[in-house]
C-alpha cells in the first residue's frame, strides 16, 4: 500500500509538477560521474524532466570518478560550482559541513514526493548535516557473498546451504580452496583505498563497532579471520592490492569459489559466467548477532550558489520518483521501499533488498578520507603481520579519536 | 632581462618577442606553481583554502607532523632504495648496452632504435604491462621462474610487502635503461678512436682502456646522466599507481606518491605541500652539486 502511494506520488511528479509555473528559459549545469551512453542515469533523467518542463536546459558534464573531488572544491574555490551534481556518499557530509550544498530541507518540507521518513536509515544518514537535508540518494547500493553452486556440488557441499557466520565463511572457504586447480576459496578486497574500508567496515559494524569504535574484541577477532584467510592462502596474497572489480573478475573466471561484492559487478558477471551462482547475505560473527552491510552509490545534491534552486529541487524530485526504475534500467538499489516490476537477476535482487536494510553508512563524517584511511591503514599492517590485529586497530582508534574529537 | 630590452633596442623585435613569450611561460607554468607550494608548505590548507592566496600561516608546522609520522622514516628509506637502485642499474646496464652499440656489426643502429621503443611509451602503459608480468597468480614471470624450476610456490612480486618495492624498481630500471643507453652512446662516440688504437699499441688491455681511457673521457657525460636520472626517479609516479599504489602497508611507497596521497586522498595539502618541499630542496642539491662539478671541469 505504501508502495502504491509512492508510485502514485511519482506519476503525479511525472504529470508535471505546479512548482514550475514561470516560463523563463533556465540552463541547469549538472556534474555526473555517469558516461552518456550506458546507462547515462542523469543524462536519461535529465532528458525525461526537459519533456515536463521545457523551460529548463540542461548542461551536462561527465567527470571521472577519481577527479571528481579534485573538480568540484576547485569549482567551489573559485565559485564556479554547478546547480546539481552527484556526490560519492562518504563524500556528502564533508560538503554539506562546509556550507557548500543547499539546505534542501524547505523544499522537502513543502513536497508531496519526497518523505524522508521512508528512505532507508543509511543513504538518509549520508546526507543528513546537523539535522538538515542537502541531497536525496539516487540509488544504493551494497555488498553481498557471491559463490558457484558447481563448486559447492563438486566439493559436496549444500548449494543452498551458503556460510551464514564467519566461522562458516572460513570453513567453507577451506574447503573450497584447491591450489592445484588454481582455485582461492574467496575472494574480497584488502587495498589500501576506500574500497578496503567500504569491505571491512561491515564486519566492525556487525560486531557491534562503527567507523568510530573499530578496536572492539569483534572488530579484532574479524581482522584476525581476514589474517587467517591471506595467511592460508584461502584467497590470493593479491587481495592486499586488488579492488574490488579485478578481485570479482577471478571469481567470474572460476579462479575463486566466492567473492564479496556488489550488484554492480551483475552485468559483467551475466556475461562472464559460465556457472551456476548463488547469493547470499554478509556473513556475521555468530548465529543471531546483528547483520551489517557495507552502503555505496551516492546522491543527488544542489549546490549552495545556484541561482535556480527551485528548477533545480524539481529535477532531483523527479530523478526521487524514478526510484522505482533504478534497479532494472541503472543498476542501482532503491533507497526507499518500491516496488520493481519484474526484475533482472530477482534471487541477488531480493538480498539486496534485504540488505539494505542493514547498510549503514560509512561516517557520516566531514573528515571521512581521513578516517577510512586510518582503517585501512590498520587493515593492511595486520595482514601483513607488521603488527597484530589488535595493535593495528588500536593505532586506527587513536588517530581516528584524534580527528572525531578535534 | 637586459638582453631583452636590448633585443627591444636594436629591433629585434621578434625575437624578443619569442623570449619574453618563453619568460612568460616559465613564470606561469614553472615559477609560480614552485613558490605557490613553497608557500603553500607553510599555510594551514583546506580543500576549500586550495585557490586562496590569503591563508593563516603555522610556520614550521606541517613539517613538524610529517616528522613525527610513524610513516616518515619508511617512505624516506624506500626513496632513497628505489632511486639508489634505480641509478645504480640503469646506468650499469646503459652503460654495458651502450658500449656493445659502439661496436660495428650489421643492424646495430636498427637495435638502437628498438631500445629507444621502450623509453617512448608511457610510464603508465609501461606498468600495465609489468602489472600482467609480476601478477601473483598468474602473471608471466612466475610461469617462466616455475617452468625453469627456480621457484617452488608463486612468488608474489607486488603484493609481498618484502619485495614489492624491488619489484617496483626493476619496471623503473627496465624504463629508465633506453635514456641511460642512448646519452652514454653519444657520449662513447666523442671519443677519438686512435687514441684506443695508440693505448693498445703501447700494450694496453680493454679493461686498462676502459678505467684509464673511457671512464676518465665520459665523466662530465656520466654527471650529467647521473644528476638526470635521480631527478627522473624522484618524479616517477605512474609506475605507483599502477603496480601497488604504494603497498601493501606502505612497503612500496615513496615520496613522490605519499605527496600525492596526503593531498589528493587525505585531503591534507598543506602535508603534501611539505613534502614535495623536501624533496625540491634534495633536487636542487643535487642540481648544485653537477653544476659546480662540470663549472671545475671547464675551468681545468
Amino acid at each position: 500500500m505504501r508502495n502504491m502511494k509512492l508510485l502514485l506520488a511519482g506519476a503525479l511528479a511525472l504529470a508535471g509538477s505546479t512548482v514550475l509555473a514561470s516560463a523563463e528559459e533556465v540552463t541547469l549545469n549538472v556534474w555526473t560521474i555517469d558516461r552518456e551512453e550506458d546507462p547515462g542515469y542523469m543524462y536519461v533523467m535529465a532528458k525525461e524532466f526537459q519533456k515536463l518542463h521545457p523551460e529548463v536546459k540542461f548542461n551536462i558534464k561527465h567527470v571521472e570518478f577519481a577527479d571528481w573531488a579534485n573538480d568540484i572544491t576547485r569549482a567551489v574555490a573559485t565559485g564556479t560550482a554547478p546547480d546539481v551534481a552527484y556526490v560519492d556518499n562518504p563524500n556528502t557530509p564533508f560538503l554539506s559541513s562546509k556550507g557548500a550544498l543547499l539546505d534542501i530541507s524547505p523544499y522537502i518540507k513543502d513536497s508531496k514526493v519526497v518523505d524522508p521518513s521512508k528512505i532507508f536509515p543509511g543513504p538518509l544518514s549520508t546526507v543528513t548535516w546537523d539535522g538538515k537535508i542537502y541531497g536525496l540518494p539516487r540509488g544504493s547500493n551494497t555488498i553481498a557473498l557471491y559463490y558457484n553452486k558447481d563448486m559447492f556440488k563438486a566439493a559436496g557441499l549444500d548449494p543452498d546451504k551458503p556460510p551464514q557466520t564467519w566461522d562458516e565463511l572460513y570453513e567453507t572457504a577451506k574447503k573450497l580452496t584447491d591450489p592445484s586447480k588454481n582455485v582461492y576459496g574467496l575472494a574480497f578486497s584488502a587495498n589500501a583505498n576506500e574500497e578496503g574500508t567500504f569491505q571491512f567496515l561491515p564486519w566492525i559494524q556487525s560486531s557491534g563497532g562503527n567507523f568510530d569504535k573499530v578496536n572492539g574484541p569483534g572488530a579484532v577477532k574479524a581482522l584476525e579471520l581476514w589474517q587467517k584467510i591471506i595467511d592460508e592462502k584461502l584467497a590470493s596474497p593479491d587481495t592486499l592490492i586488488r579492488g574490488q572489480y579485478d578481485s570479482f573478475a577471478t571469481f567470474n573466471a572460476q579462479n575463486a569459489a566466492m567473492a564479496i561484492s556488489g550488484p554492480w559487478e551483475l552485468p559483467r558477471m551475466s556475461k562472464d559466467a559460465k556457472f551456476d551462482v548463488g547469493i547470499t547475505l554478509l556473513p556475521i560473527p555468530e548465529a543471531g548477532a546483528k547483520r551489517a552491510s557495507a552502503l555505496g552509490e551516492g546522491n543527488n545534491v544542489i549546490f549552495a550558489k545556484t541561482k535556480h534552486p527551485k528548477e533545480a529541487y524539481a529535477y532531483l524530485e523527479y530523478m526521487y520518483s524514478q526510484m522505482p526504475r533504478v534497479w532494472n534500467e541503472f543498476g542501482f538499489v532503491p533507497s526507499y521501499p518500491v516496488e520493481v516490476k519484474d526484475p533482472k537477476w530477482p534471487a541477488e535482487y531480493a538480498v539486496f533488498v534485504e540488505s539494505m536494510k542493514y547498510a549503514a553508512a560509512r561516517g557520516p563524517s566531514p573528515d571521512w578520507a581521513k578516517i577510512s584511511k586510518a582503517i585501512s591503514t590498520a587493515i593492511q599492517q595486520a595482514l601483513t603481520h607488521q603488527t597484530d590485529a589488535q595493535t593495528a586497530l588500536n593505532t586506527a582508534q587513536t588517530t581516528i579519536e584524534g580527528i572525531v574529537n578535534k | 632581462m637586459s638582453a631583452l630590452f636590448r633585443g627591444l633596442r636594436d629591433g629585434h623585435g621578434f625575437d624578443a618577442l619569442l623570449a619574453l613569450l618563453a619568460l612568460v611561460y616559465l613564470l606561469t607554468f614553472s615559477a609560480f606553481p614552485l613558490v605557490y607550494n613553497i608557500v603553500m608548505s607553510f599555510q594551514e590548507v583546506d580543500m576549500f583554502s586550495m585557490a586562496d592566496l590569503v591563508r593563516p600561516f603555522v610556520g614550521l608546522a606541517n613539517y613538524k607532523t610529517l616528522f613525527a609520522s610513524p610513516d616518515f622514516w619508511p617512505i624516506l628509506r624506500n626513496t632513497a632504495l628505489f632511486v639508489l637502485l634505480s641509478i645504480v642499474f640503469q646506468l650499469a646496464i646503459g652503460f654495458g648496452l651502450a658500449l656493445f652499440m659502439q661496436q660495428d656489426f650489421p643492424g646495430a643502429t636498427y637495435l638502437r632504435g628498438l631500445f629507444l621503443a621502450a623509453w617512448i611509451m608511457p610510464a603508465l602503459v609501461v606498468g600495465a604491462v609489468w602489472k600482467w608480468i609480476f601478477a601473483g597468480d598468474f602473471g608471466v614471470l612466475n610461469y617462466f621462474l616455475q617452468q625453469l624450476g627456480l621457484v617452488g610456490s608463486k612468488v608474489f612480486w607486488l603484493s609481498d610487502p618484502a619485495i614489492s618495492l624491488y619489484s617496483v624498481t626493476i619496471a623503473n630500471i627496465w624504463l629508465g635503461i633506453p635514456f641511460n643507453m642512448i646519452l652514454l652512446s653519444v657520449g662513447l662516440a666523442g671519443i677519438p678512436k686512435d687514441m684506443y688504437e695508440a693505448a693498445a699499441l703501447d700494450g694496453a688491455n680493454a679493461l686498462q682502456r676502459f678505467w684509464h681511457m673511457t671512464l676518465p673521457m665520459m665523466r662530465s657525460t656520466l654527471g650529467a646522466v647521473i644528476s638526470l636520472g635521480i631527478i627522473f626517479t624522484l618524479q616517477q609516479f605512474d609506475l605507483f599507481a599502477s603496480l601497488t599504489q604504494g603497498g601493501p602497508a606502505n612497503a612500496s611507497n615513496v615520496a613522490q606518491y605519499w605527496s600525492w596521497q596526503l593531498s589528493f586522498q587525505t585531503y591534507d595539502i598543506a602535508s603534501g605541500s611539505a613534502v614535495s618541499c623536501l624533496m625540491l630542496g634534495f633536487v636542487i642539491v643535487v642540481a648544485v652539486i653537477y653544476v659546480r662539478s662540470t663549472r671545475h671541469e671547464h675551468r681545468a
